[in-house]
């Protein structure tokens, strides 16, 4: 007990450590440092609030860059007329409430069919996107004039990775986010149990498409241009379910440790070869869903298991 | 006033009668099982009390309130808990979370996870399987497995449950510490219980009054002497013995 | 809207139709059989256009030769896949749910490597040929030869299919899998060997879809998808492991499409077949003719 116990006070500790240095470290770095650190935090706070619908409730979503590109276009809308932190808040709402607007129909689709239903969603929005911009507005995309300073994009995308992740840490740990395991597990087992898995889903998609939101609208400013073709990418969506395969989604760091390794590698390749790279995901996501169903976080459990069999093997 | 009430329940898939005027009545504290050939509509009917589908036609009353067409989650908060014929633990959670999951949900509500983990310690500890609580469902034997279905379905704190084959595949000591349990469910925690069971001695043992469904139809009601004499009971059965 | 606009409709609506049978074909194969739905068919449907193209402009081959060339190419990759990825998953005995949404993340990687495969290779910019550009009358109306082509060629191996699936052993016990998986394999069909034969008909259809559609349509890495989501939509109105309900359902289909973008515009065909997509799964309807899924 004493020593699970220290080793909480433990990863607290080095949990709030990280968090200061992350805090700290833009203010002695160059911007080139700073603008990696941003997209390891943009992409971990897309895996961690996927992790929230798909990895809770086990309704894989293949549409979470529709909500990324909502995000991204009320930025573009409303940038310069009102407040930038107000505008971001507004974009998560909106992509939240569109969640919302789409839950209950979606969600009666189960397994495979939801999967590839969401998939088509989020193309849906895009091309919706498209004609607008062509047939309403004839424009192609959006320019975004006089925005943020890297550091100031930095820091909102610090404030809302760490406000996904504490969001799904509390979920993960309460009545709800049983509710939501319990739906994973066997949805007609849950629902006899007293869970109104409908609503539980519902909410579970909602909190879900908030972060995308938020986090697209910062990536407008990032990008200062977009159109719908870049911001509704299904290519996000990949991203985002190889990064939390690869992390492995049964625990929440695994998506997080995902995030970072992946955007590492993505910093080497995607400049220069951003094919190569993408090959190189889909090769990942062939071999992690084959030989690593618990992702590279797997590996540690197999070295913890391999470990107490040694121990017990000595002990004879 | 009956704890449950069925009234003309009838329930029809796309011109197939599953169902046909069922009405049947359940007291407080009775154990009362359910028996009929494959395909008479036990399950059926455990699925249209349960909320699982909606009756075509007919009433069911639950103290007193009408509970056909609510959604099976209201259905257990009102204290109306079913297991599976082929039993449905979360299979990736450990034991002890199982059975907490009833006790978050169902009727008390436990509103946080400690005091879940507490109610549900209760629970594994009169099931008989407090010192399994750290192993996934998923490594338990099938005789584990139904246990901890019924201990899930306690720990949501029904009164009446609804045990669909929970002795079926069981070996014959299995089986008599699971008839114990049915009787101490009914005896130390005043439940009222209704089993469908195919192991015939079982049920006639255990039960103070059976229900036979035969096509969709109750044909007989009454204690295991009754029916068992019942010459409509008996003609539905010939061919299919009647194990005594 | 006179006679002749009428006309010029219908005959769209059929060809698009008996290309969107065609395209079904393969996808029903697949996951008629293992359950298991390939998003991937369209990328493969591009790869068969992507070979057909590179040998009309490189070597001169004739895109009819390439009909056999292009599915020949398809079906090596998909006896790749299935023999390395998918036949052991299926072998491994874990449960039809978590080997359905693995499968499906799996045919996602697989679409992205070939889609990308496809730029580095040809870049991502629209390619296409010329073929077959005369145009015949029909009842007054023109007619683009390579569409009568595409046409007379979709429904010839719609039918060929059909034939095959209710007339040979081979198709009848592709069929058996189909409607009863569990009875099939009791009844002694290798469904293993079947699997595997499925797996490369559906990619070798694919792939000869392709190469026709490259005689019609401009290329891109990018085209793959929408075909995945028109075919099932196809298998879903038609039924699974029914070769004539998709032929039908195609024709709906290319009409709904067809009409739809003749009284809105045709910049709205994709969200048009991306809305009709969504309203087949979310009423999910069992099939207009036969089994439903």
């Amino acid at each position: 007990m004493t020593t699970s116990k220290l080793g909480k006070y433990l990863s607290g500790l080095g949990l709030l450590g990280l968090v200061i240095f992350l805090c700290v470290i833009p203010f002695y770095s160059t911007d080139y440092i700073v603008s990696v650190l941003l997209d390891i935090l943009t992409w971990i706070g897309l895996t961690q609030s996927w992790i929230i619908l798909s990895g809770f409730t086990g309704y894989i979503s293949l549409g979470h860059s529709a909500f990324f590109g909502i995000g991204a276009y009320v930025m573009a809308i409303l940038w310069l007329k009102l407040p930038y932190p107000l505008i971001i808040l507004i974009s998560a709402m909106s992509s939240m409430t569109l969640a919302f607007a789409i839950g209950f129909p979606v969600l009666r689709v189960r397994g495979p069919y939801f999967v590839i239903l969401t998939l088509g969603l989020s193309e849906f929005a895009k091309y919706i996107f498209i004609n607008y911009e062509v047939n309403v507005k004839g424009t192609v995309g959006r320019i975004l004039l006089g925005v943020p300073n890297i550091r100031t994009l930095y820091f909102s995308l610090l404030i809302i990775a760490i406000v996904t992740i504490l969001c799904a840490y509390l979920i993960k740990r309460s009545r709800f986010g049983y509710g939501l395991f319990s739906i994973k597990e066997d949805e007609d087992a849950a629902e006899s149990l007293g869970i109104d898995t409908s609503i539980y889903k519902w909410l579970a998609l909602g909190i879900s498409a908030f972060f995308p939101g938020a986090i697209g609208a910062t990536m407008a400013l990032r990008r200062t241009y977009i159109d719908p073709y870049s911001v509704f990418d299904p290519i996000v969506s990949f991203q985002i379910i190889v990064m939390a395969f690869f992390g492995g989604i049964g625990k929440l760091h695994g998506p997080v440790l995902g995030a970072c390794i992946l955007t590492l590698i993505s910093e080497f390749f995607w400049a220069r070869y951003p094919h190569y790279y993408l090959i190189i995901l889909g090769v990942i996501l062939v071999f992690i869903v084959k030989i690593m169903p618990s992702g590279i976080l797997g590996i540690f459990d197999l070295f913890g298991k391999a470990g107490k069999v040694v121990k017990f093997v000595r002990r004879k | 006033m009956a704890l449950l009430e069925c009234q003309e329940v009838t329930k029809n898939f796309g011109g197939l009668m599953a169902v046909t005027n069922v009405s049947l009545q359940l007291e407080k504290g009775e154990i009362v099982g359910l028996i009929g050939a494959n395909g008479a509509g036990k399950t059926t009917l455990f699925n249209l009390i349960s909320g699982f589908y909606p009756p075509t036609n007919g009433s069911i009353r639950f103290e007193g309130d009408e509970i056909a067409g609510l959604k099976t989650h209201d259905i257990c908060r009102k204290g109306l808990v079913r297991t599976f014929q082929l039993v449905r633990p979360f299979h990736n959670m450990t034991v002890w979370d199982n059975v907490m999951v009833g006790a978050l949900f169902g009727v008390q509500k436990c509103k946080n996870v400690s005091r879940a983990k507490e109610e549900a310690m209760k629970v594994l500890e009169f099931t008989g399987l407090h010192e399994k609580k750290e192993i996934p469902a998923k490594e338990l034997t099938i005789a584990d497995r139904k246990r901890l279905e019924v201990a899930r379905s306690l720990a949501t704190k029904p009164k009446l449950l609804l045990l669909d084959e929970v002795l079926a595949g069981l070996t014959s000591t299995e089986t008599t510490e699971a008839m114990k349990l049915v009787r101490r469910i009914r005896d130390e925690m005043g439940l009222t219980i209704f089993m469908v069971e195919h192991v015939m001695k079982a049920v006639m043992g255990l039960s103070d009054r059976l229900i036979v469904l035969h096509n969709g139809e109750k044909i007989a009601e009454g204690n295991a002497k009754e029916v068992s004499k019942n010459p409509t009971v008996i003609e539905a059965y010939l061919g299919e013995k009647l194990h005594m | 809207m006179d006679l002749g606009s009428i006309l010029q409709i219908v005959f769209t609506g059929l060809i698009m139709g008996s290309i969107y049978a065609l395209v079904a074909v393969g996808l029903n194969l697949i996951y008629g059989t293992m359950r298991l739905l390939n998003i991937a068919h369209g990328e493969i449907i591009m790869i068969g256009a992507y070979v057909a193209y590179w040998l009309f402009t490189a070597y001169g081959v004739s895109p009819f030769f390439s009909l056999i060339l292009s599915s020949f190419v398809t079906i090596v990759i998909g006896l790749i896949i299935c023999k390395i990825i998918f036949l052991p998953m299926i072998r491994s005995g874990k449960s039809e749910e978590s080997i359905q949404s693995n499968a499906l993340l799996l045919f996602f990687a697989i679409s992205i490597i070939l889609t990308n495969v496809v730029i580095l290779i040809w870049t991502a910019d629209i390619r296409g040929y010329s073929y077959l550009t005369g145009v015949v009358q029909i009842l007054k109306v023109p007619v683009m030869l390579n569409r009568l082509n595409a046409f007379l060629v979709a429904l010839v191996i719609c039918v060929i299919a059909y034939f095959f699936l209710q007339k040979t052993m081979l198709g009848k016990a592709i069929r058996a899998l189909i409607q009863e998986r569990t009875a099939a394999k009791l009844v002694g069909i290798n469904s293993d060997r079947l699997y595997l034969v499925s797996f490369m008909m559906a990619f070798g259809i694919a792939g000869l879809t392709g190469a026709l559609l490259s005689m019609i349509y401009e290329l891109s890495p990018f085209m793959g998808f929408p075909y995945t989501i028109t075919a099932f939509v196809v298998i879903i109105l038609g039924g699974l492991g029914n070769v004539l309900g998709s032929l039908i359902a195609g024709f709906i289909f290319g009409f709904v499409e067809t009409v739809g973008i003749s009284v809105t515009s045709p910049g709205l065909q994709s969200i048009i077949s991306y809305g009709v997509f969504i309203g087949v799964i979310l009423y999910r309807p069992k099939g207009i003719f036969g089994k439903g899924l």
